[in-house]
């Protein structure tokens, strides 16, 4: 296969390729900056959480060019979020989010893109105790607390924060895919819209589980888009695609709000990324009949 | 409306390839730590080998910089015993009845928790005994490359420290409700201890002065399905990529560094419990389990961290 692709690339053949490589997925139009359209502003911050006693972690908010305070901004939380809020990298959000707001696709939307948490080293040379695994793939609501009881009263002293939840959306790779997932699972009050890419429904720390939940648990008023890809992960946890595909079954059988968007991609962001902005377009496709 | 897989038209992939230098990085997002199976650690064919039998309750497992397996009859036994590299058994220490924790420290002396005498001691190279705390119900131990023990007290929910001046004081109580078994991490800082009574083994940040601060329920044990709540988490060893080794009574569970269950090896002996776990033997590549009165042990393609020998940062499994 490898050198057949050598043999097309020598000859310059350029041929419609039957598959997407995963390098193929390369973020679009919506994802570069755009001449006359108003950005928003990125800041950056630090948190240390109680919920997660010790941890230290950054956390950047995006406040539209559009939001002028006179009412609440939908919120969009981003797990791993340092990898969604670069500019450069496969998802631009801040980016995208000025393009399809400015282009009125989707309402004005403040960005929340928290990275998991660290408990740093007490000594030098000695490692940081990594908290994302426990933060992201335990099935519990602890992580909806931190958002809900810690980041969001945070954020809100500086900007108005919708309390509907039907307007505030979890989103995340991988095992933060499995974490937007569980924050809405456990408390939709707060959040009922969620996108996960390449989504960790695997036996991490059990949340293999969820499809069989989903079938025998009264359901719950979400909306969940995931994308995964044919070559994901096949490890000790367990197998991605197949995952993603029992939890879309599982969302179909309950009746929920869903869709998948099955490609041909790897464990990257890349899929997820080129496709970010219609995600968001399907996600708040009715936003105009929505009360912030 | 659906979506599809996106169309991938010339002026992007161009668009793309300008920004390609800077693609990698701008992906490089966390997504997966490394990923630990059993099959990085198991060695094809080799499975459980019978090291010693005939005891009452082998316990207290561990080892030297030789790779000599060190253990305790602490039930039945009156001494401690040594397997060496050949697998001779011999008395080590006699006379030393009710052992359920040894461990060398970086001094060349074997400190042990003597739970039918409710004290804990320390052997020095004559094997002269010298009493280290007194009136305390010591379980299971750990010594520091700087000299810090900390001892595990199961009935009443503590984790103590004994400094290197011989001072005790209490570093956590009421956090782990019956803490047992007890590790530290490759790099020396975080020790963690496994419940007996509950499903969790605790991640504890040691400070620079030797105290316990930000415990977190990092590692999930498996659990028996009639009592899910409780695991019986007993003695524990890591080894030099970063992992957890931790006795339960669904065998022996395996933790990456992250916390993550890489699997349970059950118990060679299904009719006992495993209690005691330490690498031992030729590279300390053996991984050697306390099943009741027997000792067993496997090849494996890993090694044991020694504490005695340094904190040093874990190890990437090479490809």
């Amino acid at each position: 296969m490898k050198f057949a692709l050598l043999l097309t690339a020598a000859f310059g053949l350029l041929t419609t390729p039957l598959f997407a490589a995963d390098e193929d997925y390369v973020p679009g139009p919506d994802a570069m900056v755009k001449e006359g359209v108003p950005q928003g502003k990125v800041t950056q911050h630090q948190w240390k959480s109680t919920i997660f006693p010790g941890t230290e972690r950054d956390y950047w908010v995006y406040v539209p060019a559009q939001y002028d305070g006179s009412k609440p901004a939908c919120v969009l939380v981003c797990f791993d979020g340092g990898g969604f809020v670069k500019a450069d990298g496969a998802f631009r959000v801040p980016t995208v989010l000025d393009n399809l707001i400015h282009a009125g696709d989707i309402p004005v939307t403040v960005g929340i893109f928290i990275n998991p948490g660290v408990i740093p080293a007490a000594k030098e040379g000695q490692e940081a105790r990594k908290n994302r695994s426990f933060e992201y793939d335990t099935l519990s609501d602890q992580n909806a607390r931190f958002l809900i009881e810690e980041i969001l009263p945070e954020v809100g002293k500086s900007v108005k924060l919708s309390a509907n939840p039907d307007c505030r959306v979890t989103c995340g790779n991988s095992s933060g895919g499995i974490a937007a997932f569980t924050v809405a699972w456990e408390r939709p009050d707060a959040f009922r819209k969620v996108i996960s890419h390449i989504g960790s429904f695997t036996n991490i720390r059990g949340g293999h589980v969820y499809p069989a939940l989903i079938r025998k648990t009264e359901p719950k008023p979400l909306r969940v888009f995931l994308q995964e890809g044919e070559n994901d992960l096949d490890n000790l946890h367990g197998n991605w695609p197949l995952a993603n595909l029992q939890m879309e079954a599982a969302l179909k059988f309950a009746k929920y709000d869903h869709q998948l968007i099955m490609g041909t991609g790897k464990h990257s962001g890349r899929h997820g990324g080129a496709i970010f902005p219609e995600t968001l377009r399907w996600i708040w496709r009715d936003w105009k009949t929505l009360q912030p | 409306m659906t979506l599809t897989k996106p169309s991938l038209p010339m002026h992007h992939t161009l668009l793309s390839l300008s920004v390609a230098s800077g693609l990698a990085a701008s992906l490089a997002l966390p997504l997966a730590a490394q990923d630990m199976p059993l099959s990085q650690i198991l060695v094809e064919d080799a499975g459980w080998e019978l090291v010693v039998e005939g005891y009452e309750f082998t316990d207290g497992l561990t080892t030297d910089a030789e790779g000599n397996l060190y253990f305790s009859d602490v039930k039945g036994g009156n001494a401690v015993f040594k397997v060496d590299l050949e697998g001779k058994v011999s008395e080590f220490i006699p006379n030393a009845a009710g052992i359920s924790g040894l461990k060398w420290g970086a001094d060349g002396r074997l400190y042990a928790c003597v739970s039918k005498e409710q004290r804990v001691v320390v052997f020095d190279k004559d094997k002269a005994v010298t009493e280290l705390a007194k009136e305390v119900r010591p379980n299971d131990l750990v010594v520091t490359h700087d000299g810090n023990l900390y001892f595990t007290m199961t009935p009443t929910s503590e984790i103590r420290r004994i400094d290197p001046a011989g001072k005790m004081t209490i570093v956590s109580a009421g956090v782990v409700g019956k803490p047992n078994g007890i590790a530290l991490s490759r790099d020396q800082g975080t020790l963690a201890v496994s419940d007996h009574g509950g499903k969790f083994v605790w991640a504890f940040r040691i400070e620079a002065d030797g105290s316990l601060a930000h415990p977190g329920n990092y590692m999930t044990l498996v659990t028996p399905a009639e009592t899910p709540e409780v695991g019986k988490g007993d003695g524990m060893t890591t080894d030099v990529h970063g992992r957890y080794y931790v006795t339960s009574a669904e065998g022996l569970q395996i933790f990456d560094p992250t916390g993550r269950l890489c699997g349970v090896l059950p118990a060679p002996d299904p009719t006992l419990p495993v209690v005691s776990t330490c690498f031992a033997g030729p590279g300390h590549a053996w991984l050697h389990v306390g099943n009741g009165g027997k000792i067993w042990r496997r090849k494996t393609q890993t090694s044991g961290a020694l504490a005695f020998a340094g904190p040093q940062a874990s190890e990437v499994v090479p490809k």
